[in-house]
């Protein structure tokens, strides 16, 4: 989704980046992508040599993945531990605009640059649909066996052989008590006209449309286009009253907290963070439901290194590592049984809603329809994009 | 010895294309070849949504009648924000030039610095400041409440206003510095004539100094108003869905959408429509009658 781990900090207060230092570091990130792949292109050899036990796997490997979505500690550690040189990018910050940069070089059989890239779901099943990816060494990752049952079988990757998710998260609302003066509970509070040009919603069309469809009763897991429609129509009249103010990529975090935005669509782990230094910050799954989504891992179709993307993934599904981590993002972990891990880094979190949310919320959460059409998804995309008015 | 002489004949016929070639050159790979990609695009058809490059050359032209009655409402808008922001800029640049020009005296450069200095800071980060001072609880809203002149509900960003405002703040300086040039180049003496022919100095600036000094205005407006029209930046942060423009457009086709046929009809639709404006402007403010 939409960069959405902005600004994440391990250790609370002071420690956020700011909007500015974000985007400056994903200037860089970019310009290491390109550095990594011209380095690293000559040297996938290395893959074939490397060994399987912890700290003799060497070589060298390419991660993509979102900013702020790991703990700087947990690199140096895995480089450590693996003797892995590792490449890690943060410049992954859209779903469709990985894919638009991307696609050339996916269907021409070029080596993009990383190995590991770490696309939502939808966008993993596309590129699985396209052969963009290929198949994970799960021989050699012995610890994919850590998976939460819920994940396996998921509808964008029935056999499990494709992908493993990084983290998993909620969108519900986010809301800034002092500017909306009340609780929210319902979806229906964004089309409230006392919120009037003070409401952000996603540009991740599945996250905003997903939570605009559960709000008419829609059920999103199987939704179709036509289906959609109250949804959208509903949507589109709102933005034509001037009741939304914008679409935002992370950006929304910013909004929230200047009170620019009274309540907007927003996702879990960033409000986890940001009530930290703001306590009038409230998230909420919506009483007519939430979305559920995942961000996986993928091993690009190009790319070698099968030692060291084992070794990697390996690493991150081992329950320690993996509290470490979700600990700093304060998303879902997708790693079963880190509880007491998460607990001996900081008692409180284990028993955050956020990151291990009640049953009743879960019961509330939904995916967006997984199998959804080539057609469908065109025009979804297209209806969006007219909402949002480009 | 003819020989000779008809090579070094031939040499100076041929030097000022010789000269020449490394633009011509640059023009035809860096212009010529993107424009007619650009074109080819957009009048091919896109037989698979994931595979944006493998497009089918069609002479499919409704796909300049799609984007047009599709998008006019942004390109509308985009046309009169950026013909507002052009018209503001001459009216802060003109005078701003006009002092630094004439009552600068020792102090122009460090004047001029002035101008330029704020655009040593890239583009999107000036924008996203912008959004800071004119948030809605920010110092600026909360005093022109406290005035009464905005309502308790009422904001400066996402508006038209902000979006607007956006784009004049950073295309000033480019209003400014050719104005500037074309005053600085004006002789005083022709001032000081007019003014022993009895002019008042309203009157000599009126007769002398604002036609000599209109070379500058057009290329400050070509400069301003160019940029601006295809601009996504301002009103991507300053603006609402509602005021989005062409180039918010282009972009979402482009890299959301990959319709590369639309994105591409959009974008020469909005090249021939400048062009269009460029000529007029130039037929009204043209440089040819003010050198004449």
């Amino acid at each position: 989704m939409t960069a959405r781990r902005a600004r994440r900090a391990s250790q609370g207060r002071g420690s956020g980046l700011s909007r500015r230092q974000f985007l400056t570091r994903g200037g860089a990130a970019i310009g290491g992508v390109a550095l990594g792949s011209a380095v690293l292109g000559s040297t996938s050899a290395f893959a074939s040599i490397g060994g399987q036990s912890g700290g003799e796997t060497g070589g060298k490997l390419s991660v993509l993945n979102w900013p702020l979505y790991i703990d700087k500690k947990s690199k140096g550690l895995f480089e450590d531990e693996t003797g892995v040189d590792l490449k890690y990018s943060e410049s992954l910050n859209d779903n469709n605009e990985f894919f638009a940069k991307y696609q050339r070089q996916f269907s021409q059989d070029e080596y993009p640059g990383f190995d590991i890239a770490v696309p939502t779901s939808w966008m993993a099943k596309r590129l699985i649909d396209l052969g963009y990816v290929q198949k994970l060494p799960l021989d050699a990752i012995p610890n994919a066996a850590n998976l939460a049952p819920g994940f396996q079988g998921a509808p964008w990757d029935p056999t499990g052989e494709y992908t493993l998710p990084w983290q998993t998260g909620m969108t519900g609302i986010a809301y800034n008590l002092d500017v909306t003066g009340r609780e929210l509970t319902s979806f229906s509070d964004l089309y409230d006209k006392k919120f009037k040009n003070k409401v952000g919603m996603l540009l991740e069309m599945r996250d905003t449309v997903g939570l605009a469809c559960q709000a008419e009763g829609i059920d999103t897991a199987t939704v179709t286009y036509k289906q959609a429609q109250p949804a959208l129509d509903r949507l589109q009249k709102a933005v034509d009253a001037g009741q939304v103010r914008r679409f935002t990529g992370n950006d929304y975090q910013d909004d929230l907290v200047d009170g620019n935005f009274a309540a907007c669509v927003g996702w879990s782990g960033d409000v986890a963070q940001l009530l930290i230094d703001n306590d009038a910050l409230r998230f909420v799954i919506p009483e007519e439901g939430g979305m559920r989504w995942a961000d996986t891992m993928v091993w690009v179709s190009t790319a070698k290194r099968q030692a060291q993307v084992a070794a990697w993934m390996d690493y991150f599904y081992d329950q320690a590592n993996a509290a470490r981590v979700a600990a700093y993002v304060q998303y879902i972990s997708p790693v079963d049984g880190i509880a007491d891990d998460l607990t001996a880094i900081d008692p409180a979190l284990s028993s955050s809603p956020l990151i291990f949310p009640p049953e009743d919320v879960q019961a509330r959460l939904k995916v967006f329809n997984q199998e959804l059409s080539k057609k469908d998804e065109e025009k979804f995309d297209a209806r969006f994009a007219e909402i949002t008015g480009s | 010895m003819a020989g000779a002489r008809d090579t070094g004949a031939r040499r100076a016929r041929f030097a000022p294309y010789g000269l020449l070639s490394p633009g011509v050159l640059w023009l035809v790979l860096f212009f010529l070849v993107p424009v007619l990609t650009l074109a080819r695009a957009s009048l091919s058809d896109r037989p698979n949504r994931f595979l944006p490059s493998e497009l089918d050359f069609s002479w499919n032209f409704s796909n300049f009648g799609d984007a047009l009655s599709q998008y006019s409402e942004q390109f509308i808008r985009s046309f009169v924000y950026a013909g507002i922001a052009t018209a503001l800029c001459i009216a802060i640049g003109y005078p701003l030039a006009y002092v630094i020009a004439f009552r600068g005296g020792r102090y122009k450069n460090l004047l001029l610095g002035l101008v330029v200095i704020p655009f040593f800071t890239t583009y999107l980060i000036r924008t996203i400041a912008w959004k800071t001072i004119l948030g809605d609880e920010g110092e600026v809203v909360s005093v022109l409440r406290s005035l009464g002149i905005l309502g308790a509900t009422q904001g400066l960003l996402a508006t038209p206003g902000a979006v607007i405002g956006g784009l004049t703040y950073n295309f000033l300086p480019f209003m400014v510095l050719p104005i500037y040039v074309s005053l600085e180049k004006i002789d005083r003496n022709l001032v000081a004539a007019a003014q022993d022919l009895y002019s008042t100095p309203a009157r000599a600036f009126w007769k002398v100094v604002l036609p000599l000094s209109l070379p500058g205005v057009f290329a400050g407006s070509l400069l301003t108003f160019i940029p601006a029209s295809g601009d996504f930046i301002n009103a991507q942060f300053l603006g609402s869905p509602k005021t989005a423009m062409i180039g918010n457009v282009v972009q979402n086709q482009f890299l959301v959408q990959l319709d590369y046929p639309t994105a591409a009809a959009l974008s020469i639709t909005l090249m021939v429509i400048i062009t269009f404006f460029v000529l007029l402007y130039a037929k009204f403010l043209g440089t040819e009658e003010l050198t004449g």
